[in-house]
């Protein structure tokens, strides 16, 4: 009996560990291309035939179902064709994709959080070029910065669905009242932030939770402010050159003096919400605050408006911290690839595009062009009316790439973001009194003894 | 006659064959090998392995993985936390439940009895997501119902900020634990009493017994051992619970409400380093197989003098 359990527990501890070491399906080469492309036409004249999952995170109702409608749509025109739609939280997604290369739970295609994402899926290898839906659509057409943010080797990965870009928000109401110009200086921007926290009325949130990302996007504005950037030339962290150093201690100072100390466990929608709830007077955010502050206080609505982010000191030259662009991308182990791209380049069809983009308009902006020549994008009356605010954002989306992004695409960049590892310093300094330098350099340890983990 | 002794070559009878036997345990075998052995063992392999969640291959380091984990005073952090919340919030469930119990053992009438057993379980029924949320809106530091009462009746000058204060974020997450898992607790302490019979205490009456007498030679020898079996099945859950904190504090701030499966999923999740959590979370089942062993002990210890 002894032995017969023995014998079971070392055939089992070794099966696991030969599971473990081998290779898995993900290693192999692309199943899906040729076979599967094969296989996805019917005999009707090479119409397509195969069912393929997406995975979005747009759970918001206007966007779910404008995606939900292009495919809807896409099924009737092609009635081989099924297309499976699962949608989760963008905090789930990166979770949910790294979680499925050991199960092999992975979609057809799927967007990315932004392009850092798809570094690390690369950096995964489990992605499939998408050249033939650039060339389709047109190359010419994507932005360059873009392109280039997803593209390896030469072979493009991924293609702008939409973009959008970081600028600072201001609530015009609170600066008329208080006498205050629109700030254009990162010290204009504490004062008068510290200047409108009162009444109930905080200046400006900083919120440090470790599940998102924030802290570093507030640093990396700093930074990128001052020439500076969060990773060095051989892409390893810096968070305690002096430029990195003056900005913790400079978001330092503007959480305790202008923040709500409930911030220190916000996350992106909880620091939005403030601002669309008339709480804060200050924020940076892209166009998408438009729509929050319509959802929250419509009253808000024309006491809002945007500037590019502070420089260093007068006279600086323009900067983008940070532009976004959300990408489509096809997984590697889809069996239906040539489904997959004839439905991102459905998509893409000009009235599909402009039907997306006018569930949140301004928020979300076009990453092709030629689409705000076209009279249904431009005569959107959101559009119309915050027309100023959306030359603003534009120019940054044109001006910006990635945090990270300035030394090119990287895992590095990628993982900058998604650790919450300058917001746990952060956390630590506010609440435990840590030396900004001694924190500083243990987060930058931390985040390269990951780096190195990872970017094997 | 020895009756595990078959004929060669024969498959026997059920009393007889050794095989037949197997084939009767074998779907629970598979189970428990699917549901416990299989990811047991992953983890066991996967802690001697540099493995990470975005890579499919890997390379045995050794006791590296241990060596990391037992360097990082962040992990130590963590298990002080987890040794806090279990035992206060487990000691909190069991003082609240068991008083609940014996004044709900006290009314007479059967019908408020019910409502008031009914009402009791009402928070334990909530999904943990649910309860997370309402607590984190009521306690929020900005507009929470419960600070701005505190500050509007003059209990404090300023908003009490219950979940980003390091010094206030234990005691709160424990207090919402305790609201949380006492009724379970009560429901199944006021069961035991209920099978207590009445006679005892009428001859403790007879002979004079005082009422805290009557409580610790006859209530509490007699609940002593549900009590025990309740506080080990807490105990496990509590140590190991991980949704209440991630929904309403995510660990923070700064870690000051970051416990082990907290630790866990940071490490292996968010830092993608699956063999560094897959040697936390064994010595996290060490230490909790040890617990229970000594829990164990004393239960066993309790029945026999029963």
């Amino acid at each position: 009996m002894k032995r017969f359990f023995s014998m079971s527990l070392a055939a089992l501890l070794l099966s696991t560990c030969l599971t473990g070491c081998g290779g898995s399906e993900a290693d192999s080469p692309a199943g899906g291309s040729e076979a599967s492309q094969q296989s996805g036409q019917s005999d009707n004249g090479g119409a397509l035939k195969g069912e393929i999952t997406f995975w979005h995170c747009f759970t918001q109702g206007v966007r779910m179902e404008a995606v939900q409608a292009a495919a809807d749509s896409f099924m009737k025109d092609n009635p081989d064709v099924t297309i499976n739609i699962e949608t989760m939280s963008w905090g789930d997604f990166n979770t949910k994709w790294k979680a499925g290369i050991t199960t092999g739970d992975l979609p057809d295609m799927s967007i990315a959080q932004n392009t850092g994402e798809v570094a690390e899926m690369l950096n995964a290898d489990m992605l499939a070029p998408i050249e033939n839906v650039v060339s389709a659509v047109g190359a010419e057409r994507f932005s360059e910065n873009a392109l280039a943010d997803m593209t390896k080797d030469g072979t493009k990965y991924g293609v702008p669905y939409y973009s959008h870009a970081q600028v600072m928000w201001y609530r015009q109401d609170l600066l008329e009242k208080a006498g205050l110009a629109v700030p254009k200086t990162w010290d204009e921007f504490r004062d008068a932030a510290a200047a409108l926290t009162k009444d109930g009325v905080y200046g400006a949130g900083v919120s440090m939770s470790p599940n998102d990302l924030l802290c570093t996007r507030y640093l990396n504005y700093y930074v990128r402010s001052g020439g500076g950037s969060l990773l060095n030339d051989d892409l390893t962290a810096n968070l305690t050159s002096d430029l990195a150093l003056d900005g913790i201690r400079f978001w330092v100072d503007v959480y305790k003096n202008c923040s709500p100390a409930e911030t220190i466990n916000y996350t992106v929608n909880d620091h939005a919400t403030m601002f669309y709830q008339g709480i804060t007077a200050f924020d940076f955010n892209s166009g998408f605050m438009i729509s929050g502050v319509a959802g929250n206080r419509e009253d808000l609505l024309d006491s809002i408006s945007c500037a590019p982010l502070p420089v260093m000191k007068e006279g600086d030259p323009y900067y983008s911290a940070e532009a976004t662009h959300i990408p489509l991308v096809i997984w590697k182990n889809s069996e239906h690839p040539e489904i997959c791209e004839a439905f991102i380049e459905y998509l893409f069809k000009d009235d599909n595009y402009v039907e997306f983009l006018s569930a949140v308009p301004v928020g979300m902006l076009p990453s092709l062009t030629g689409i705000s020549e076209l009279e249904a994008y431009k005569n959107n009356e959101t559009v119309v009316r915050f027309a100023d605010e959306a030359s603003v954002i534009t120019d940054a989306v044109d001006n910006g790439r990635a945090i990270g992004f300035e030394h090119g695409p990287s895992v590095q960049a990628g993982l900058l973001t998604s650790q919450g590892i300058i917001e746990n310093m952060f956390q630590d300094i506010v609440t435990n009194g840590t030396d900004i330098a001694e924190a500083a350099k243990t987060a930058e340890t931390r985040l390269n003894e990951i780096f190195s983990t990872q970017a094997e | 006659m020895n009756l595990n002794k078959r004929p060669k070559g024969s498959f026997g009878g059920i009393n007889g064959s050794n095989i037949t036997r197997w084939f009767f345990v074998l779907p629970a075998m598979a189970i428990v090998i699917c549901l416990l052995v299989y990811p047991l063992m992953s983890t066991l392999v996967y802690s001697f392995t540099n493995k990470t969640m975005t890579k499919t291959t890997f390379k045995i380091i050794g006791l590296t993985n241990y060596m990391n984990v037992l360097k990082d005073p962040a992990f130590f952090s963590a298990f002080l936390h987890s040794l806090i919340w279990t035992v206060g919030s487990v000691l909190g469930q069991v003082i609240v439940g068991f008083v609940g119990a014996l004044s709900l053992n006290r009314i007479k009438n059967k019908t408020v009895q019910n409502a008031f057993r009914i009402c009791a379980i009402i928070p334990w029924a909530f999904p943990a997501i649910a309860t997370a949320m309402v607590w984190k809106w009521m306690l929020n530091g900005i507009y929470g119902f419960v600070p701005t009462s505190l500050m509007n009746l003059g209990f404090t000058n300023e908003m009490l900020q219950f979940l980003s204060n390091s010094q206030l974020v234990m005691p709160t997450l424990m207090f919402i634990n305790v609201w949380f898992g006492a009724p379970m607790i009560l429901v199944n302490v006021f069961a035991a009493l209920q099978t207590i019979p009445q006679d005892q205490y009428e001859a403790a009456q007879i002979d004079g017994a005082s009422s805290r007498q009557s409580f610790l030679y006859i209530t509490a020898p007699h609940i002593r051992t549900v009590v025990g079996l309740l506080v080990v099945l807490r105990t496990v859950w509590v140590f190991n619970n991980f949704d209440m904190i991630y929904m309403i504090t995510a660990g923070g701030p700064a870690g000051a409400s970051s416990t082990m499966p907290l630790y866990i999923y940071d490490t292996g999740w968010t830092g993608m380093m699956v063999g560094k959590a897959s040697a936390a979370s064994m010595l996290l089942l060490m230490f909790l197989i040890l617990l229970c062993v000594l829990y164990f002990l004393v239960i066993g210890r309790w029945e026999k003098e029963d």
